[in-house]
């Protein structure tokens, strides 16, 4: 994948799958006593899984706060059927999935999506912080009739006039979606990059169909990533690569955003008061009801049904606490646990309980920070999934030890 | 005018009729149900098979000592569910595990039953007798549970293959044989019947829906005959129910004791093992293991846990794939198996471990013919599929693990033989004017009663209900001298 | 998703066994009688369907434990006519406790329990059985919560990602509350779905754990329970731990702050203005 060190950059002597060494997958697969591959090929995944955990590592420094332009190329060459059904389908398929991951492993980012449609660029969504209708959108791509050519430049350009008003503490990202192998545009594409290299905006592209030089120089430009997918994992994969927060640029500006939390308004022994809300108000199709529910604008009393939403009277970013808080484990990984050959140093495995067995676990997984064993898909969960270690949290003491170890600078994180 | 009626003999196939727990127990009289509800087992069977909505309301009286206003039980449930509450409300009632009781004011009350009340408290908190068949033993002896399995398996399909084998090949399975009371059971049960001629028992259409449900949904379905029957045997009903549902609710693998049972349980103890529902080294040893049949007997879906086996893996019995071009593979080498392939589909080949047909118009007409539904069929199919058919992404989505197409065709098939609809109803005809027809035909439609009409024939058929009307609305009419 | 009769329903019960907990000093017998109501309530919920499960796990001072299923088997034999499974559950329960009990160090000075410690458990144990269930069969958890103790912010963190993880796997989240009112707790019942009771006084324990807990997720639809009060999401700065209306957040490491500074005590980074930026562009309302 991208993020690995060698395949980033133009000149890498093995940038060609064709020109890396001969992989003998065959031979990886040894037989048991029984002649049967399943533990063999059960081993490889695993090993697999572990391996894209390691690639994550811990890093302090995230653009947590991101302004992410989706850019699809809904032309002609999405029509091949190489992806299943076709390039389309599958790209809205994965897309809406992506959509989904995207807005709750980073809450407070903001996402718009850019079509294009036969050398036109059409902005099917302004930035907006909600999934709901961003997914709404994509899905009614799959009703289009792709045809034409598209142009990638007056996609960026309109993605770039966007993003370039916005402020610079934000990271501010471009994803593009291609599947044709050209690009149509009206003048030279240069330039636009140099405007996108100046700005600091980070574009990636996945192609659907075979590396592109120009994509390749964009990327590399910008600090993006290049992808090429083989088949529909892979492109999932190359997607879901988007949804880690990436490294803070240098270029970034850091600063202190001004947030409203909203509460519930309730006076003690009076019943809530009945408002109407912001966010309908406009709406003709589903007017804004009459209700007590909702979130009330500490600055300026607005209401609004969900968040997190910036305020339309006084601007005011309005999250909640846990909204925040979910992203805080990009920030805070727990710490890789170490692969140890199983003999006996437990009887179970410390979080699910699981009786080890010499046939079935020939690892188990060592937490050097509370000392207690993990099987591994435990393992995966607790890495994956959870977050949170289990015998550093169920352990009383442990925490003050990771505390201290870890005291070089780092505040307190709670309430 | 004169109309007719048609008295047509509407012809219902007579098809297996399962009654689960719930169905079997409504019919029988209330004094039987205070008497079973002194067994704390035979409660908490009828609890587990209360719908949803009546466990939380026993649950939250059962604690309280007096009667409960009807009104605060009715808004214990959500407005909109109202419905199901109903069937919930009167379901307990038929059950007699609450009766309406009067609390002072004059408000109608709920009240549980208290021997219901006190039994269930027993088998949820303790307290009272141990159950007959837990008499304290020297040393655990556990079973191993694949044993147990097998044993019980081969029991239960001595009866499945005797149900199959009886009338065509009798002599072969001679050794196989059942007892004469187990063939008593299948007379009674109408799944066997006696030839007209020499007096051989022979398998009937609903023996054949019975060798196609699951076996969970077989043993209850014979053990309920089974207690049809058991007066005539000298059986006390309640006692027995009692025995059978200790038995569903005891642990496999574990030794249990028959001592200081009762010489009809004793008896009873004997058939059930017979059929391979308990498994008893010798008639007269004192320890028996309840088997995988007698779990859960009530419960079609419950996965039987084991001792020592914490992960609950469950060995899969699925041998069946279906594909969406119709063949049927069945990975089995079982005769009784390829017996009951063979009673809807059309057997192509036969190796060692494997056969494999086809679902064809003809083979599955010859099912239905039978007596077989589609929905037996399908059941079947879906009941024994092959693990890797419910992996399946598609599988785990809709639920079904058959081809969507098969199961449709399967179907339509079945609807193909039920072109005609018999509706009751009364012929008009011989109207003398066309006006008068009309007029009359108008009625019968304006009503919703008209079934059929031909303006050329001066013909209608209408409803028997409402026949009534139109009749007297002819009267009305014709005497108006219209 | 409708019910289906074939689902499995998985229970975890953690019981807060912590010896610092006020009710229990004020009271001894307040711990006993919190464990019988567990265990009855437990085994109400084995008596539902066949194929319902039961965990209970005991989050101690020292250490958190699992009460019932455990490894090794324990062989009982009816005594009475409770159903032979609730037997062993309610021996294996006490039984186990009792060791828990006797083995854990002497309490020197009141401390916390680490509740979302044991919730990562019991989403570790819960994430198990989902792996290991057979094909076409589904299960839907949830977790009980019963503690008397105060909640504690030095575990926010790991509150947050188990409430997150919870909610991802569907899995329910119920907290009763013995003593105090958890606010935390109440956040975590509100993320997944739950439901959130303080207990008014501590007699009558399983009557209330009966009413409210032990209808399932679809059940609860159905029956009318109590509303769930609103839930305080507002955020605690860390410079001071107070809950805020208006605050300003680290850009790179969303620390919350309720001052302006000029380094971002969590991340060490330099902000650039000292004056906060405002969104600029402001939308007027058409």
């Amino acid at each position: 994948m991208a993020d690995d060190p060698d395949h980033d950059g133009i000149d890498d002597p093995k940038e060609y799958r064709w020109e890396t060494g001969y992989e003998r997958t065959w031979e990886s697969i040894k037989e048991d006593e029984d002649g049967m591959i399943d533990a063999a090929i059960a081993e490889l995944i695993q090993k697999a899984k572990r391996k894209r955990q390691h690639d994550k590592t811990a890093q302090n420094r995230l653009g947590m706060m991101r302004h992410v332009f989706l850019i699809v190329d809904c032309t002609e060459n999405m029509n091949t059927s190489d992806l299943k059904p076709s390039r389309l389908f599958c790209t809205v398929k994965l897309l809406e999935m992506f959509i989904q991951e995207f807005f709750d492993q980073n809450p407070i980012s903001q996402m718009g999506i850019i079509a294009l449609k036969g050398k036109r660029a059409e902005k099917l969504t302004e930035l907006t912080g909600t999934s709901k209708k961003h997914i709404q959108v994509v899905q009614e791509l799959t009703k289009l009739n792709p045809s034409g050519e598209p142009s990638l430049q007056n996609g960026l350009d309109m993605a770039l006039k966007a993003l370039k008003v916005l402020p610079t503490h934000a990271s501010r990202e471009i994803l593009v979606i291609m599947g044709s192998l050209t690009t149509c545009d009206p003048v030279d594409i240069n330039a636009t990059v140099e405007s996108l290299k100046t700005e600091g905006i980070r574009t990636s592209i996945i192609s659907l169909s075979a590396e592109i030089r120009i994509c390749r120089y964009i990327t590399s430009e910008t600090n993006g990533n290049f992808g090429a997918v083989l088949d529909d994992s892979h492109f999932k994969d190359q997607l879901m690569a988007h949804i880690d927060p990436p490294q803070a640029a240098q270029t970034q500006e850091n600063s202190l955003i001004k947030m409203g939390f909203p509460h519930p308004r309730a006076e003690e022994g009076k019943g809530p008061i009945l408002s109407m809300c912001m966010c309908h108000i406009d709406n003709k199709d589903d007017p804004s009801k009459l209700s007590s529910a909702g979130f009330h604008c500490p600055q300026c009393l607005s209401k609004y049904c969900e968040l997190p939403v910036e305020c339309l009277s006084c601007g005011l970013t309005l999250v909640s606490a846990p909204h925040l808080a979910r992203s805080y484990h990009h920030l805070f990984p727990v710490k890789q646990f170490r692969e140890v050959l199983f003999n006996g140093q437990s009887d179970k495995c410390y979080a699910c309980q699981k009786v080890f067995t010499a046939e079935a676990d020939k690892h188990v997984y060592f937490c050097e920070m509370c000392e207690q064993f993990y099987c591994c898909d435990c393992d995966l969960f607790v890495h994956d999934t959870m977050h949170t270690c289990v015998g550093c949290n169920t352990l009383p003491g442990v925490q003050k030890r990771i505390a201290l170890k870890v005291s070089g600078g780092q505040g307190g994180f709670g309430i | 005018m004169t109309s007719k009626s048609g008295s047509i003999l509407l012809m219902k196939p007579s098809n297996i009729d399962c009654k689960d727990l719930q169905s079997y127990l409504k019919t029988r009289p209330p004094e039987l149900l205070e008497k079973i509800y002194h067994y704390p087992t035979i409660c908490l069977a009828v609890y587990r098979e209360l719908p949803e909505i009546s466990r939380q309301f026993v649950i939250r009286i059962l604690f309280v000592e007096q009667p409960v206003p009807q009104a605060v039980v009715a808004s214990w449930g959500s407005q909109i569910f109202a419905k199901e509450q109903a069937i919930a409300t009167s379901c307990l009632t038929e059950l007699n595990v609450w009766r309406v009781a009067a609390i002072p004011g004059g408000l109608p009350a709920w009240e549980l039953s208290s021997t219901f009340s006190k039994n269930l408290k027993i088998a949820l908190l303790g307290g009272g007798r141990p159950w007959s068949m837990s008499t304290f033993m020297d040393g655990p002896k556990p079973k191993e549970v694949s044993f147990l399995d097998t044993y019980a398996m081969s029991r239960w399909r001595c009866v499945l293959h005797y149900m199959v084998g009886a009338g065509s090949n009798s002599k072969i399975r001679e050794n196989e044989g059942i007892s004469p009371d187990a063939v008593r059971i299948l007379l009674h049960a109408n799944l066997m019947r006696r030839d007209e001629r020499d007096g051989t028992p022979s398998i009937t259409r609903q023996g054949f829906q019975f060798l196609l449900l699951n076996s969970q949904a077989q043993v209850w379905h014979f053990m309920l005959q089974y207690l049809d029957t058991c007066e005539e045997r000298g059986l006390n009903l309640p006692e027995c129910l009692s025995m059978l549902f200790q038995l569903s609710f005891s642990t496999l693998g574990k030794d249990y004791s028959s001592e200081g049972m009762s010489s009809g349980m004793l008896t009873f103890l004997q058939h059930l093992r017979e059929f391979g529902l308990v498994y008893q080294r010798k008639r007269k040893e004192g320890r028996f293991y309840p088997t995988r049949l007698s779990l859960n007997i009530t419960n079609k879906n419950a996965i039987v846990p084991s001792v020592g086996n914490d992960d609950d893996k469950v060995e899969e019995n699925g041998y069946i794939v279906v594909e969406t071009n119709f063949r049927v593979y069945a990975y089995t080498d079982s005769n009784l198996q390829v017996a009951l392939l063979g009673l809807f589909t059309e057997l192509l080949y036969r190796f060692p471990n494997l056969i494999v047909g086809v679902l064809t118009r003809d083979s599955v007409r010859q099912a239905l013919k039978g007596g077989i539904t589609a929905e037996q069929i399908v059941s079947y199919l879906q009941q024994y599929a092959h693990p890797n058919m419910i992996n399946t992404e598609s599988a785990v989505k809709t639920r079904s693990s058959l081809p969507p197409t098969v199961v449709d065709q399967i179907k339509l098939w079945e609807n193909e033989r039920n072109r005609f609809v018999y509706t009751e109803g009364v012929v008009y005809n011989q109207f003398l004017s066309q006006a008068d027809f009309i007029t009359l035909r108008d009625y019968a439609l304006s009503i919703n009663v008209l079934v059929w009409q031909s303006e050329r024939n001066r013909t209608m058929v209408v409803t028997k209900n409402g026949h009534d009307d139109v009749k007297k609305f002819w009267k009305r009419y014709s005497k108006n001298g219209g | 998703m409708e019910s289906n009769e074939a689902d499995i329903s998985l229970l975890v019960v953690i019981l807060d066994t912590n010896p610092s907990q006020k009710i229990i000093r004020k009271n001894a017998h307040a711990m006993t009688q919190c464990i019988d109501a567990v265990v009855a309530f437990g085994n109400t919920h084995l008596m539902q369907k066949s194929q319902n499960k039961l965990a209970v796990i005991a989050c101690h001072h020292s250490v958190t434990e699992f009460l019932y299923p455990t490894a090794g088997k324990l062989e009982v034999r009816q005594v009475d006519g409770q159903y032979e499974i609730f037997t062993l559950v309610e021996k294996t329960v006490k039984h186990r406790l009792a060791e828990l009990i006797n083995s854990a160090p002497r309490i020197v000075q009141p401390c916390e329990s680490l509740l979302a410690g044991s919730i990562s458990m019991a989403l570790a144990y819960i994430a198990r059985v989902n792996r290991n269930k057979s094909v076409g069969m589904r299960l839907s958890s949830r977790i009980l919560i019963v503690t008397g103790s105060n909640e504690c912010a030095s575990q926010y963190m790991t509150y947050m990602n188990v409430f997150f993880t919870a909610q991802k796997q569907g899995v329910t989240i119920d907290v009763c509350a013995l003593d105090k009112s958890l606010s935390l707790l109440q956040q975590g019942t509100d993320i997944t779905g739950g439901q959130y009771l303080k207990l008014p006084q501590l007699d009558g324990v399983l009557q209330y754990l009966l009413w409210v807990f032990l209808p399932d997720h679809q059940t609860r639809d159905k029956l009318v329970l109590p509303p769930a009060s609103k839930v305080d999401y507002r955020a605690a700065c860390f410079c001071h731990r107070e809950l805020i209306d208006i605050g300003y957040v680290c850009s790179v490491c969303l620390s919350i702050f309720c001052k302006i500074t000029p380094i971002c005590g969590t991340c060490q980074t330099v902000f650039k203005n000292s004056a906060p930026i405002r969104e600029k562009k402001k939308r007027t309302i058409k």
